[in-house]
């Protein structure tokens, strides 16, 4: 059945409702599509992340900000785009029997909860950067930087935990068990991780070095991939020799 | 008195009502892949599956509905309908592969892949056919067939729903080792579903005994697995279509495994 048009109109204050994690109007978004809703979460991610994004960005070159900002947000929604046919697979597969469009709304609010979340960060964190000594191709200050990663860590850790919280709330609602909505969600992150890592490589550098330029992609951004840096890594702690 | 209020006292619910109430307006959770519940009890199993894309779509989502209709009298379009969807969905995810090498290998790694996943099954089947006689089940040969198409075709649906990220890593790694392995990944999760739905559809076969479908599905793993080194090179180039030479699937990989390792452990030195 079609909504009535009167439902369609939205409200940027809906924000704050997805953020409350109230399941029953989050769930009841989700079942629907809703163009002017899909436009407000989008525009919630591209300037939450962004924003964040340019405060990353912002100690090593303005430029650099623009390029942050810019990137931020694209790694979210190309993860979201790359898994979204293979979540809306795996959640009847493994006993929540959502269509695709409720799998995808799931995932993009989880997401917008957590560009939200950093983007009301992200004059903090711009704050911090602004504060800090700045990076120069002569010095950097290790301190500084190792204080400036951490504060990273920690607020990005925050954001991700918060949306997924929520999201295993709506997966609760949505499939009436726990255990289901546990299995799920693991599911869906792990599919997230696995590509969202990937794109981040793909896509460095965020807070940039002193040493290199200022670019958008490295030049050897698609040499390569995460993993297997990892795993070289691993290699050469224990040299054959 | 009471003759002149007709509405009752508000008598507050027990915790036990309560619990009951809430456990009775909790949401239903999707049926179950499978149950002691015969196939077709409920009306929505006996409704007919007209087209490939009903199939897909009963698949992921009413499991019952597909094996109900697999033991119905002419099922044998349902199950071409579902082989043929398993061949295409195979030959898509091979161009995926293909892009790792491009050139020739857009069309040669689709069509080894559909090829062998084909050949494997067509291998394993009368061996399956044996195990669920053996089994006491009073499966008929359409029907466990039917089984083994529903298996290839959600294997490689969900291949599908792995492509993009496939050709992501595809896009970012000269490595044939990785992604030779993050392939495999791929394959064996979407493998875990497929047994996963032939299990269901086992255990309304009246089979005794479940162990003669575990030993045949290390069989059909260890074919599968031997068909890409059989067929090799799927990812990277060759001047043949077919391997020259004679390799077991556990040799290869070991030694794909040490040429990348020493070719890493060079490389950093360089």
């Amino acid at each position: 059945m079609h909504p009535p048009a009167a439902n369609l109109k939205i409200h940027p204050a809906e924000i704050a409702t997805l953020l409350r994690g109230e399941s029953e109007a989050i769930s009841g978004w989700s079942e629907q599509w809703n163009p002017p809703r899909l436009l407000l979460h989008l525009t919630v991610i591209v300037l939450g992340a962004g924003c964040y994004g340019a405060a990353m960005g912002w100690w090593r070159d303005p430029q650099q900000a623009l390029f942050v900002a810019i990137k931020f947000p694209l790694i979210i929604l190309l993860t979201m785009l790359g898994n979204a046919l293979i979540n809306a697979m795996l959640a009847p597969l493994l006993g929540l029997n959502i269509p695709f469009r409720q799998s995808f709304s799931a995932i993009l609010m989880s997401h917008t909860i957590a560009a939200a979340i950093l983007g009301a960060f992200s004059p903090l964190m711009a704050f911090l950067t602004w504060n800090a000594p700045l990076m120069t191709t002569q010095a950097i200050s290790l301190p500084a930087y190792n204080l400036i990663k951490l504060a990273h860590v920690a607020v990005i850790t925050f954001a991700g935990t918060m949306g997924n919280v929520r999201l295993l709330q709506l997966l609760v609602r949505l499939g009436g068990s726990r255990d289901v909505a546990f299995r799920v969600l693991f599911a869906w992150l792990a599919g997230n991780l696995f590509l969202g890592s990937q794109l981040s490589w793909i896509l460095r550098p965020f807070i940039g070095s002193p040493t290199l330029p200022v670019q958008f992609f490295r030049d050897g951004a698609l040499h390569g991939n995460f993993y297997e840096n990892v795993l070289s890594s691993i290699l050469h702690v224990f040299p054959n020799d | 008195m009471n003759e002149n209020n007709p509405v009752p006292p508000q008598i507050p619910p027990s915790e036990s009502a309560q619990k009951f109430a809430a456990k009775i307006y909790e949401p239903v959770p999707p049926p179950p892949l499978s149950g002691p519940r015969p196939l077709g009890d409920d009306p929505a199993e006996r409704v007919p599956i007209p087209h490939a894309f009903a199939a897909i779509e009963a698949l992921l989502r009413q499991p019952r509905r597909l094996l109900f209709q697999l033991r119905q009298p002419g099922a044998g379009e349902l199950i071409a309908a579902m082989l043929f969807t398993a061949f295409v969905s195979s030959l898509i995810y091979g161009v995926v592969a293909g892009t790792f090498s491009g050139g020739t290998q857009l069309w040669i790694a689709p069509v080894k892949i559909a090829a062998g996943l084909m050949i494997s099954a067509g291998i394993c089947l009368p061996s399956l056919y044996i195990f669920t006689c053996l089994s006491g089940s009073q499966a008929r040969l359409s029907e466990v067939a039917g089984l083994l198409a529903g298996m290839l075709m959600l294997m490689t649906i969900l291949l599908i729903g792995f492509a993009p990220v496939a050709w992501i890593f595809s896009q970012s790694t000269e490595s044939v080792l990785w992604m030779g392995l993050l392939h495999l990944i791929f394959w064996l999760v979407a493998t875990l579903f497929g047994v996963r739905f032939m299990k269901a559809g086992y255990s309304h076969a009246n089979a005794k005994s479940h162990a003669g479908l575990n030993v045949w599905i290390i069989i059909f793993l260890l074919v599968a697995l031997q068909m890409t080194t059989a067929l090799r090179p799927i990812l990277g180039k060759s001047e043949t279509f077919f391997p020259t030479e004679k390799k077991f699937f556990v040799g290869h990989w070991f030694d794909c495994l040490k040429s990348s390792v020493s070719e890493s452990r060079s490389n950093g030195r360089d």
